[in-house]
């Protein structure tokens, strides 16, 4: 009775996710289950982008918990026949079942329309010129794309890391999923959205430091004139044309272009106010709470905590750096041919991350000027940058 | 350019030509599609701008009508007499008809006053048991 009882002890100890933690490996999992209390910590306490980075932050806990049997990163490797979806559904946890969104490219869209229907794009069809700012900043992509092929990485690995630059989640999912689908990589979907989400994180910390040291004080201090106001006409015809433009260039970019218009469209037709506040508020939650917590599940050890991930994390800071860089350097020129209208901070709004970007031009522009307030003219590019890298998503999909 | 190619020789599946043609390409295809939306926007601003301008002429006439109308209402009014409850103060009387002259004025009507009541501040009987009784599942 005795024997059998420790047995029992036995046995209990070593299938308790406590044994997980000593065997193969396990130790990393106590490392990956350490970064996510710190991104819970900043979440939490410091309040950055805290209604993703909580959701993944948990996620990765979750699946670093040993036996816990709720992401099986083994049913998504890719065969032959690519990956077997009927396994998937009959043997997956709860969160393979949710990662399904991510694989399939279901959440990015549609979290485009919660986006769109959010989105007030007034500044920008009131200074269309804001668009050149959006598209510069873009620069950060294309030249991280060739940092990545410098350190060995694949061409859809470097347009994976790439599309970080461009400081928009959920396009930097869409991208990551459609150029890593066939399988093979270094790196995948989960690594590239923890890096972008990190970084929009720290768009505070990041942006202000290479925004003041581009510009000059006088520069800095320039205050804009005030924008036009916009006819309903225009907000409804804007994203109408917009759809059309860019789905016809770039037809890749349209399930991404599509979505943020119809929200958009929605919002300004004033007439679906019922769909308008789904998107805006229940759909989006959802779906922000499904690919956060999935997404999250994605990040295991043995996927992090290796060169790869470092070289994503080195890559990807400098694409938000390059990215910022561009914008900034843009607006400089805007500034000296505009003569002196434009003030050049509102170009690094350019890297989406709405409307975090515009914010952080708003707060140094205050800096240099308490009466400045740049909110508004940093919104433009800032919404530019949105449809910009929803369109250099789709310029590297069509290319890689 | 020899230097820059040898850099990317060990590349899995890329070479310098590849990497700028990714570069280059995504560069110009993304300014091209953002300029032509510059250029459709400010088309856009253009019309709005002679849009806006003829409703602001239109508006113009519209209001050089109204106040030949609001002659004919000012007449309208000071030719009626209405009929005002005794203990009205002339001051109140004043205040409404110059709202009225304003109504005229903005929907372009022509309004005549005709008679200013005290409001009643108490509910008879009745109104208060029929608000009660349609209030009470609430």
């Amino acid at each position: 009775m005795i024997d059998k009882f420790l047995d029992t002890l036995v046995d209990l100890a070593t299938t308790s996710g406590f044994a997980g933690f000593i065997n193969n490996g396990g130790w990393k999992s106590l490392i990956m289950i350490g970064i996510s209390f710190v991104f819970m910590y900043l979440a939490i306490s410091k309040g950055f982008e805290p209604l993703l980075l909580l959701p993944i932050a948990f996620g990765m806990l979750l699946t670093n918990l040993p036996f816990t049997e709720m992401y099986h990163p083994d049913l998504w490797k890719i065969t032959g026949e690519g990956i077997d979806f009927g396994k998937v559904l009959h043997n997956g946890g709860l969160l393979d079942i949710l990662y399904l969104g991510v694989k399939l490219q279901l959440y990015p869209p549609l979290i485009f329309l919660g986006i769109g229907a959010m989105t007030d794009f007034a500044p920008l069809i009131a200074n269309p010129k804001s668009f050149l700012l959006g598209a510069a900043a873009q620069g950060g992509i294309f030249f991280t794309f060739i940092g990545a092929a410098l350190l060995g990485f694949s061409a859809a690995e470097a347009g994976s890391i790439a599309i970080i630059g461009g400081a928009d989640g959920p396009t930097a999912i869409y991208v990551s999923s459609k150029l890593l689908s066939s399988g093979g990589f270094k790196i995948d979907t989960g690594t590239i959205a923890l890096a972008a989400y990190t970084y929009m994180a720290l768009v505070p910390i990041i942006q202000p430091p290479i925004m003041k040291g581009l510009t000059t004080k006088k520069e800095r201090s320039i205050v804009m004139g005030q924008l036009r106001p916009v006819s309903k006409t225009e907000k409804i015809i804007f994203p109408i044309a917009v759809t059309i433009v860019i789905s016809l260039l770039v037809p890749s970019a349209a399930p991404l272009v599509g979505m943020l218009m119809l929200g958009n469209l929605l919002k300004e037709s004033g007439v679906c106010d019922r769909l308008v506040k789904t998107a805006q508020n229940e759909l989006m939650n959802i779906i922000t709470i499904f690919l956060g917590i999935s997404v999250g599940a994605t990040t295991t050890a043995d996927k992090i905590v290796n060169k790869e991930f470092l070289g994503v994390i080195l890559l990807g800071v400098a694409a938000f750096c390059l990215g910022t860089a561009c914008g900034v350097i843009f607006g400089k020129l805007m500034c000296f041919f505009t003569k002196g209208k434009v003030n050049p901070l509102i170009g690094s709004a350019g890297v989406s991350a709405v409307p975090m970007a515009a914010r952080v031009s708003q707060k140094v522009g205050q800096q240099e000027n308490p009466t400045n307030y740049l909110l508004m003219h940093a919104m433009g590019p800032n919404v530019a940058g949105v449809i910009g890298s929803a369109v250099a998503a789709g310029v590297l999909l069509s290319i890689i | 350019m020899n230097l820059l190619s040898s850099l990317f020789a060990d590349g899995i599946d890329m070479n310098f030509e590849y990497v700028s043609s990714v570069v280059v390409t995504g560069l110009t295809v993304v300014f091209l599609c953002l300029i032509l939306l510059v250029i459709i926007l400010f088309l856009f601003g253009l019309v709005s701008k002679a849009r806006r301008k003829s409703d602001e002429k239109r508006a113009e006439s519209k209001i050089e009508e109204k106040s030949f109308d609001l002659d004919s209402a000012k007449t309208q009014i000071v030719k009626t007499v209405p009929d005002i409850e005794d203990g009205i103060e002339e001051e109140i009387v004043a205040v409404i008809t110059a709202a009225v002259l304003q109504m005229s004025e903005n929907s372009g009507k022509r309004l005549s006053l005709k008679s200013i009541k005290a409001a009643k501040t108490q509910r008879t009987a009745w109104a208060a048991a029929g608000i009660i009784d349609n209030t009470r599942p609430f």
